[in-house]
């Protein structure tokens, strides 16, 4: 009888013990103590053997009851405690605390425009080509209707390497590898940079340009328009207008100007009541020039006569600087990080 | 081109406003810039009359004067000029103007006389040079209105910008002759309105053109009995209006009529010409020709030169000669009016850097058609202005008529190029109103080139009229249907499309992306030790910073460096994608252009302070970035090999894989950093992406089955002298080909300080990784492996476990 006294004694102790028990700690040494593997229970399971057989039942059921109630007890009690530990760590929590950043990087404006640009024109069936930045005249000009001595040749100021050798002055030479590699039709945009004698606040002697060519049959100055709009629409937004005006380059016929209603006054021409800095109040602003293929350009890289096609070239930057609103184009190179840094993905 | 409105109405009863006119010359593609106000600055200056006008008691050389300006009571001005004079109608600064050169007219005392405004002259209205006196208005000026309006000038002068194949609106009638078709309106251009004079003998200068080639028409007319002076106010004014500096009734003629009629015309001194006669000819290789600005120039054979019987008198078409020029002693007028080649004038004018009005016409195209009516036109001018007679008898030579071309038109070709349908009654309305004759048969018609439209010689060209008439703007848009070959079905992934993913990696791994100019400085790589064997140079660079192409993307990534140090910036992440450029006899261009990727990591690691520590990056940072994108582009681990000698890095480390470089990355060494004003490790790495292209092409991305066994790891820790490198044991342990063994991987690197430098010890952990396809290994079986690894080390690499 005295095991069954001393085991109903365990419980109201491990009570007590709970009690006072007040961290995860203590609570483990007090399980450890009472229901470890030789804790106090199991000494006097342990003893059951040499009790008498008649006994035995009783002590033995006994000591498996409150073994259950402590366990029980024993539970309950860490439950309770985990649970002000947690609300205590809740407590200290201070969500404004700094994370721990990763480095944060970011694209080049170019870069984003550069993309953003080309996904539009592939999503209209473009592709994408490249060229060597080094070209020959044959290929910067005299292939593109601009034989020596032409004066359309002072449209671009160039930079030679040798008389004949040049840092490509536009995008467009690739138009003309692009033909003579592949049998038409054809329709690519290449992105890329380009170099001009040139420098003051608004020009940088390298830039970027796209340039645009589609060849085919049946090709008219009526898709021209629509994949520009197209590009315009998807790139300055839904609500962009275009203007086509009369120009003149020489590797196209009929050459046009494409103006888009002004993105900083919304083609009004004003601004909060005072003249728009960036279209001086005309409400356009100019963003590339674009005509039919010239047929002198079939020609220069063999194509059949009956083929018709459009071919279009457009700043990058110009367009990076009216999309983010960059007002100094040197910024472009100069590489500042926290120029760099805004234009993230 | 500046076109003055008063001008524009003389050919064409024009009666709208300058925006209006700009507005739609701009959409017939002569693009309006700007609407210039050359008198805004004088604006308020008024017409005054002189009503008394005496010496100044206390000076010798001021006068008195009582003006009425309109203002209800008269006015004193105290005036200096000489020629002030009572009854004079003079131009009147008020109190309170602000004259062009900023100067503010103030009441005033001077020398005890009250002055309340200003007589001006020319110079002081900005008009012309002239300061010999106050400038004297003609007497039907009515005082007190403002001068502008009574000297009828331009308030407002268009400036147009014209393409390089309308050279026929280089001109106030090309442009009357737009304007006119634009608005339906009439032009009006007089015939030849010229008396030569009859009372004295006929004049023919024998013309001997030697080099028919480049001159195709020559003519010139004799003035004599000129009297040189100014020309009257009226001409100088319109002049001024354009741009153009008054010189003499003679030159002033010239320039008027070239922008009248685009024609340039050239004055010469008859008397200074030797020999009676014009000679056109190539200049003598190395011939000397002082031109009228007083510079003497070197001639080539592609120069062509006007000569009298002796010599050089003038540059054909880029400038006339200081020998022949006009002068105030000159009498005699020989006014020459010729067409050049093109490509000759603007060869010599590009060479010698030498453009004029002149050059710039002549390059473009002349109407040839319309030479002899500016030449008469002009003599008539001259005569009646200067006092001179004209000479009977026209000089001319023309050795290459103006032959129009016949241009075979189609309707059709029309429609299928704009994608409109244009009425063919447009189609004949837009080319008759252009100037060209039509001659309409069924399906091709036969279109002649008008003289003054040298761009006009083909269909393309014609439609392109019709398409800018009829308004390119008004073209319904359509989208195009997809022009694709399906040969070019499956062809590898774009430049453009593989660059575009780098760059994402490197923007989303944390890098900043630059982009730097393709051209340095001989200096940037000289500085940098890089080879000068191969460098392409720029022939004609803006400045010697950007005199030759990179080598390395090193200078610009540095040149940025240095930048952001300049604005204070602690770390710096860069990356950059471009082309580096190397001569290469081989290539078609004569370089060698080949992408890189290069990376600089300089200072603070990272950006915030906390939770971070506060360090800076080292070679594990950068080689961290290249391992990385090795593993983007599915490549394995780099071999990296100390490069003992490198130009610009140290240490420096090539990349390896599979005993192929795909570039290097090291530490700039310090000497040189310090040329961009670094002061902590620059770290870099330039890596070759047509290597790497190649390479990850090579690459099938294979799934492989996940292991369904569990692995079992052991670490084994060797201590081991700086000699043996981590890859070193890695590399031994993996050559022992030990069954089971999945990887070996360093966990842990411990350096405890040595007494000796010799006797340096690492504690280097490595992790072996042992793993059974096809059970659950037992532990007895992989601390046997694990021993045979620590025995094999401690033998063979003399290290201690």
């Amino acid at each position: 009888m005295d095991l069954i006294s001393a085991l109903e004694g365990l419980v109201s102790e491990l009570q007590e013990g709970l009690n006072q028990a007040s961290s995860l700690e203590a609570l483990e040494a007090l399980r450890v103590d009472m229901l470890g593997r030789k804790g106090r229970i199991a000494r006097i399971m342990a003893a059951l053997p040499s009790l008498d057989a008649k006994e035995r039942p009783a002590v033995g059921q006994k000591a498996n009851s409150v073994k259950e109630r402590c366990n029980a007890l024993f539970d309950a009690r860490k439950t309770a405690l985990e649970r002000e530990k947690e609300e205590a760590s809740l407590r200290r929590f201070d969500a404004s605390l700094p994370g721990r950043t990763p480095w944060r990087g970011s694209l080049h404006p170019d870069t984003l425009v550069m993309e953003d640009i080309c996904r539009v024109f592939q999503g209209l069936g473009f592709d994408v080509a490249s060229g060597p930045e080094v070209e020959i005249d044959h290929y910067n000009f005299e292939a593109l209707n601009m034989p020596p001595e032409h004066p359309a040749r002072d449209m671009q100021d160039t930079l030679y390497i040798t008389d004949t050798v040049l840092m490509r002055t536009h995008t467009s030479p690739v138009q003309v590898r692009t033909m003579l590699s592949h049998k038409p039709p054809v329709a690519v945009v290449v992105p890329g940079k380009v170099y001009r004698r040139d420098s003051d606040l608004t020009h940088t002697p390298m830039f970027h340009q796209i340039e645009g060519l589609m060849v085919g049959n049946n090709i008219t100055m009526a898709h021209l328009r629509g994949t520009l709009t197209a590009f315009v629409r998807a790139v300055f937004g839904a609500g962009t207008r275009v203007r086509f005006r009369p120009s003149f380059f020489p590797f196209t016929e009929p050459s046009a100007e494409v103006d888009i209603s002004c993105c900083m006054c919304d083609g009004k021409g004003h601004v909060d009541g005072g003249p728009c800095r960036v279209c001086k109040t005309t409400g356009w602003v100019e963003i590339l020039g674009c005509g039919m293929v010239d047929p002198a350009v079939y020609e220069s890289v063999g194509y059949p006569v009956d083929v018709s096609g459009f071919a279009f070239g457009m700043g990058v930057e110009r367009v990076a600087m009216l999309k983010y609103g960059i007002g100094d184009l040197r910024m472009f190179f100069e590489n500042d990080v926290r120029f760099l840094g805004q234009f993230v993905g | 081109m500046l076109l003055s409105l008063s001008w524009l109405r003389e050919f064409t009863p024009y009666e709208g406003t300058a925006e209006q006119l700009g507005d739609r010359l701009t959409m017939l593609g002569l693009e309006l810039e700007d609407i210039v106000h050359p008198y805004e600055s004088i604006r308020s200056i008024v017409v005054g009359h002189v009503v008394s006008c005496e010496a100044h008691p206390q000076s010798d050389h001021l006068h008195l004067c009582q003006v009425d300006a309109g203002q209800g009571a008269l006015l004193d001005i105290v005036c200096g000029a000489p020629n002030v004079a009572q009854g004079q109608k003079v131009p009147v600064a008020l109190v309170g103007t602000t004259m062009p050169d900023g100067l503010v007219i103030k009441k005033a005392k001077l020398r005890g006389a009250p002055s309340m405004g200003m007589i001006c002259s020319e110079r002081e209205l900005g008009l012309s040079e002239d300061h010999s006196g106050i400038m004297v208005l003609p007497d039907d000026f009515l005082p007190g209105k403002p001068l502008v309006e009574q000297l009828e000038l331009d308030r407002e002068v268009l400036d147009i910008s014209i393409t390089p194949n309308r050279a026929d609106c280089l001109s106030v009638l090309g442009l009357a002759r737009e304007t006119a078709l634009a608005f339906h309106l009439p032009l009006n251009v007089t015939e030849r309105i010229l008396q030569e004079d009859d009372g004295s003998p006929e004049v023919r200068i024998p013309i001997d053109i030697q080099a028919p080639d480049c001159c195709w028409l020559y003519a010139g007319r004799v003035i004599s009995g000129v009297k040189i002076g100014p020309s009257p106010m009226r001409l100088r004014h319109r002049l001024h209006a354009v741009g153009v500096r008054a010189i003499s009734n003679i030159v002033d003629v010239t320039n008027y009529i070239l922008f009248e009629c685009g024609q340039p015309l050239h004055s010469f001194d008859l008397d200074k010409l030797q020999g009676g006669r014009i000679v056109v000819r190539l200049a003598e290789p190395g011939e000397k020709f002082t031109t009228l600005d007083g510079q003497e120039r070197n001639l080539t054979g592609d120069d062509l030169c006007i000569c009298d019987a002796g010599r050089a008198v003038a540059l054909a078409g880029v400038m006339g000669g200081q020998n022949s020029e006009i002068t105030e002693a000159s009498v005699n007028v020989f006014l020459e009016s010729a067409v050049f080649r093109p490509a000759t004038i603007r060869r010599t004018s590009r060479r010698l850097g030498l453009s004029s009005e002149a050059s710039y016409r002549f390059e473009r195209g002349i109407d040839q058609r319309r030479s002899c009516w500016a030449l008469d036109r002009a003599c008539a001018m001259m005569a009646s202005l200067s006092g001179g007679r004209v000479r009977r008898g026209l000089s001319l030579s023309e050795p290459k008529p103006f032959v129009p071309v016949n241009i075979s038109f189609r309707p059709a070709r029309v429609d299928a190029l704009l994608g409109v349908t244009v009425a063919p009654d447009f189609d004949e309305k837009s080319l008759v109103g252009l100037g060209c004759p039509v001659k309409k048969q069924d399906d091709v018609w036969v279109v002649t080139q008008p003289s003054w439209r040298p761009d006009l010689t083909r269909e393309a060209d014609l439609i392109e009229e019709v398409g800018r008439l009829h308004g390119l703007d008004t073209i319904e848009p359509v989208l195009p249907p997809v022009a694709k070959n399906l040969e070019d079905a499956g062809d590898p992934e774009s430049r453009f499309a593989f660059w575009s993913r780098l760059k994402r990696w490197g923007a989303g791994l944390g890098l900043n992306e630059a982009i730097n100019y393709s051209f340095v400085g001989h200096r940037d790589l000289d500085r940098l030790g890089l080879p000068k064997d191969g460098r392409i140079s720029i022939k004609n660079p803006l400045s010697s910073d950007q005199d030759v192409l990179r080598t390395s993307l090193a200078p610009g990534l540095l040149h940025d460096l240095r930048n952001n140090l300049a604005q204070g910036a602690q770390g710096l992440r860069l990356f950059e994608l471009a082309n580096i450029f190397e001569a290469d006899p081989l290539s078609e261009t004569t370089a060698r252009e080949t992408g890189m990727l290069g990376v600089l990591l300089y200072g603070s690691r990272y950006d915030s302070a906390w939770p971070q520590v506060g360090e800076d990056v080292d070679y594990a940072d950068l080689k961290g970035v290249v391992e990385h994108l090795l593993r983007f582009l599915r490549l394995k681990a780099p071999e990296c090999v100390v490069e003992p000698v490198h130009p610009f890095l140290q240490p420096c480390v090539r990349v390896e894989i599979s005993g192929k470089q795909v570039g290097v990355m090291g530490r700039v060494k310090p000497d040189m950093a310090d040329a961009w004003l670094a002061r902590k490790d620059v770290w870099l790495a330039e890596l070759n992406l047509e290597t790497l292209r190649a390479l990850h092409d090579a690459v099938r991305l294979s799934f492989a089955p996940l292991p369904v066994y569990p692995p079992v790891r052991r670490d084994i820790t060797v201590m081991a002298g700086y000699g043996l490198t981590v890859a070193d044991i890695e590399k031994h342990i993996y050559a022992l080909r030990v069954p089971l063994l999945e990887d070996v991987m360093l966990v842990d690197c411990f350096a405890p300080e040595a007494i000796k430098e010799t006797e340096a010890l690492r504690h280097l952990t490595f992790r072996l990784t042992f793993r059974h396809k096809e059970r659950t290994l037992k532990d007895a079986e992989v601390d046997k492996l694990r021993e045979n690894v620590a025995n094999s080390l401690v033998k063979n690499l003399k290290v201690q476990i």
